[in-house]
């Protein structure tokens, strides 16, 4: 069967043949040879071009959850975590999926924004500082995926009610308790407190909150009021401030409110004026070693850099020949 | 006189065209011999992808044994690159005139032993794309860091110490070879030429040669000394029983020494048969030659001695594992053949003059170099199956090594790519250096002519001698007595 392609053969075969230099017989080879790499080109074209649609069909499930924080600095962030069915049929995050976040208010659904999910499937979006509240004076945010290319359609929902977290400290306190207040922003404008909420304490570090003792966890009383009494020792910053953190964890109506207040409760941290001294099994070598490396090496490649030298002499030698000045 | 030149002139003359027609002509032998290289170079490269796509779970490496055939040869690659040093550098500086004929195929030994040789630790990573890594954010203090500076150091010097003594050559190439030799004219011609850098035998010329080749001899004995060294710490400076030891640096120099002089005996061997050499390489050659081999195994034999007899006296806990296993456990049939086979009958052999002959000789020599090589994989194996810490819970199979097709396969395309690279050396290049032949035959020549003078001046004082106490005689012609 002849394949009929914009790369068909006579377009090669009718050029005109160079009859100088080249004879018909190695211009004959190079026209096959030519034939043979676009039939290779074409196979590698239809290869592609039919795989391709066939990808863009082939929609993968997918699946939302999500999650709402509420941080120290009273910002309100919504996260969607996407996941999509792979051929094993597990659920695996799903990378530069497209979510469209909303806010519901009076029934009618406002996009908030588009998201491209990350590599690990993480969307992200900061909520308004008011957002609309409903009868139950809790807001609904939803995430969608709509119309994507790369997965089918998924929708979530959270609603949560909003509460804040107030920290009290007195940082002369030798018994070193922290209080968390927590409680709901009334009709009013005022401030409710909330009881029965499971408050968990923290301590900042480096690279995230540490719980603060192995039991960390405190519920509020009827003023909403969860005490919490650090330990002796906790080592702070060079000033000795310590950060200390109380939290919500995925409560079931206020989702993940977080507060965090410092105080002087922290033990001195030392700094160490030089924590890496030079050693074989530190990240610096000892300064003997480098010496005694590059001196040794460093004599070789400056006796190479003379011989290099001496060869560029020979090459650039201007000297004529003669009988006398041959080898002894 | 004039005759003597003209003779001297002749003699010049053969060697030069004894040496370059090698280089005129391929014949079909040759031509099958690269086809069967390429074949397994094609199949070892084909095994090395496959290896490189799957990973190095195809090779039969685990989690033990991650240094297992590859480093093997690349230890005893790096100990055959030290024939070059040893037959040309040492022969070389000590004014050894029977060195000349066999110093080129030593070089090269040399260069193409280090370029394969550096080869094999880059085969051995399962990602070799980040083999920058290890020059990017090395550490000074590693013994890895120092392998790959020295043997980058080493194989520029061995480079260099092969090309120097090839320019007088190469300009002779330039002006004689192409005028004959048709296949590939141009190209031989061009790099010819660049090969030569302007070589016009001037003396200044001929001065600075010899002074690089005088710096160059002694420079790259102790760099090639570092090398093994270095490569022997890679092993000692970790704590593992069989390579905690404080004799692992001599050792393994003693060790490249003996193996890479055997290869250049081989070497030599085969030109010696392949290229008609034997007016150049002598019986003379492989009798020294074997000489210097039963020395360095001798050497070799004691410090073999050492490394085995002190653990094996104090027979402590993990070093006493190992030891078991290799005196009387799964690897003591190949431990004591390598002991007897490679380092004892040598021995004997090399003692008797006979088994000094070329043909007895190269025997022996194959027996070395192959003792040599498993010799570099007894060292490194068995060691790593006998951690401190004993092989626990882990799959059947990681408790032991034998190198599976895939590893035989990439091993045997980097020897194979050692002998094209010389084979396709030979058919470009002399394989004597043609300089130092024609001026080991003048110096043979001035020698020849000074006892000559010698007997002349004796002739004429026992004449003159003889005229005091008989006036009378006639007075004999010098020429007569010269002949």
């Amino acid at each position: 069967m002849k394949i009929i392609s914009i790369y068909e053969y006579p377009l090669i075969q009718d050029r005109p043949v160079k009859k100088k230099g080249l004879g018909s017989k190695p211009l004959a080879t190079l026209s096959s040879f030519l034939k043979i790499k676009l039939l290779i080109v074409l196979a590698f074209a239809v290869m592609f071009f039919s795989r391709t649609p066939a990808m863009a069909q082939e929609k993968k499930e997918s699946s939302i959850e999500m999650a709402y924080f509420k941080k120290a600095d009273l910002t309100k962030w919504a996260v969607a975590i996407v996941t999509a069915k792979n051929t094993d049929g597990k659920f695996i995050p799903a990378k530069n999926a497209r979510v469209s976040f909303y806010i519901q208010d009076s029934n009618e659904l406002q996009l908030l924004k588009n998201v491209y999910t990350d590599n690990k499937g993480k969307a992200l979006v900061q909520l308004r500082k008011e957002m609309p509240l409903d009868t139950g004076r809790a807001f609904v945010v939803v995430a969608k995926i709509e119309n994507d290319s790369l997965y089918e359609d998924a929708n979530e929902k959270i609603r949560f009610k909003e509460a804040n977290i107030t920290i009290k400290l007195n940082p002369h306190d030798t018994s070193r308790t922290a209080t968390a207040v927590v409680t709901e922003t009334g009709k009013d404008g005022t401030e409710k407190p909330l009881k029965d909420i499971k408050v968990n304490f923290y301590v900042q570090r480096l690279f995230g909150s540490m719980p603060a003792a192995e039991d960390y966890s405190v519920n509020t009383d009827e003023n909403g009021e969860a005490v919490f009494t650090y330990a002796k020792g906790i080592p702070g910053d060079t000033a000795g401030l310590l950060t200390v953190a109380a939290r919500l964890d995925d409560n079931e109506q206020y989702g993940n409110v977080e507060n965090k207040a410092s105080t002087s409760w922290g033990t001195h941290l030392m700094v160490e004026k030089d924590p890496f001294p030079r050693a074989l099994w530190e990240p610096y070598a000892p300064l003997p070693l480098i010496l005694t490396i590059s001196t040794l090496f460093g004599g070789v490649w400056l006796t190479y850099f003379f011989i290099f030298n001496q060869m560029r002499k020979i090459k650039n030698d201007k000297q004529v020949k003669t009988g006398i000045e041959q080898k002894q | 006189m004039v005759n003597e030149r003209l003779n001297l002139e002749k003699e010049i003359e053969t060697v030069r065209e004894d040496c370059l027609k090698p280089t005129r002509k391929w014949g079909r032998s040759t031509k099958i011999w690269i086809g069967c290289l390429l074949i397994v170079i094609a199949w070892g490269l084909y095994c090395y992808i496959h290896q490189l796509r799957a990973g190095l779970g195809v090779t039969a490496m685990r989690n033990y044994v991650s240094w297992g055939l590859y480093i093997s040869t690349f230890v005893f690659f790096i100990g055959i690159s030290h024939s070059g040093t040893l037959v040309s550098a040492i022969l070389r500086i000590t004014k050894q005139e029977w060195r000349r004929p066999i110093t080129r195929s030593a070089e090269l030994l040399t260069f193409v032993s280090l370029l394969f040789g550096g080869i094999m630790p880059i085969i051995d990573l399962g990602r070799p794309d980040r083999i920058a890594n290890l020059v990017i954010f090395g550490r000074v203090q590693s013994p890895l860091m120092w392998d790959i500076i020295s043997i980058c150091t080493y194989f520029v010097g061995s480079s260099v110490f092969l090309f120097l003594p090839m320019i007088p050559d190469m300009a002779l190439c330039r002006d004689r070879l192409t005028v004959c030799d048709t296949r590939f004219r141009k190209f031989k011609k061009w790099l010819y030429t660049k090969m030569a850098i302007g070589w016009k035998g001037t003396k200044s010329q001929w001065h600075r040669l010899e002074k690089s080749m005088t710096v160059m001899t002694i420079i790259i004995i102790p760099v090639a000394v570092s090398v093994h060294t270095v490569v022997s710490y890679i092993f000692a400076m970790t704590l593992r029983p069989g390579w905690n030891s404080t004799v692992f640096g001599p050792y393994f120099v003693a060790g490249a020494l003996y193996s890479g002089s055997a290869g250049v005996i081989l070497g030599m061997a085969a030109f010696r048969k392949l290229y008609h050499l034997e007016k150049y390489i002598t019986p003379r050659h492989f009798d020294l030659m074997g000489r210097l081999v039963l020395a360095l195994t001798l050497i070799y034999a004691y410090l073999n001695l050492n490394e085995y007899w002190i653990p094996a006296y104090k027979m402590a806990t993990a070093e006493g594992h190992l030891l078991r296993d290799l005196f009387s456990g799964s690897y003591s049939i190949v431990f004591w053949t390598l002991q007897f086979g490679t380092v004892l009958l040598p021995i004997i052999i090399l003692s008797i003059p006979k088994g000094r002959k070329p043909l007895m000789l190269a025997i022996t020599c194959i027996i070395i170099v192959l003792g040599a090589w498993v010799k570099r994989y007894i060292i490194v194996v068995p060691t790593l199956l006998h951690p401190f810490m004993p092989i626990q819970e882990v799959p059947g199979d990681w408790s032991s090594y034998f190198p599976n097709y895939v590893e035989f396969s990439v091993t045997a395309a980097a020897l194979a790519g050692i002998f094209l690279v010389i084979t396709l050396f030979s058919k470009m290049f002399p394989m004597m250096a043609v300089w130092e032949v024609e001026d080991g035959i003048k110096i043979e020549h001035d020698k020849q002519r000074a006892i000559d003078i010698r007997i002349q001046r004796e002739a004429e004082e026992a004449r003159s001698r003889a005229l005091e106490t008989d006036p009378g005689i006639q007075p004999i012609k010098p020429d007569i007595i010269i002949g």
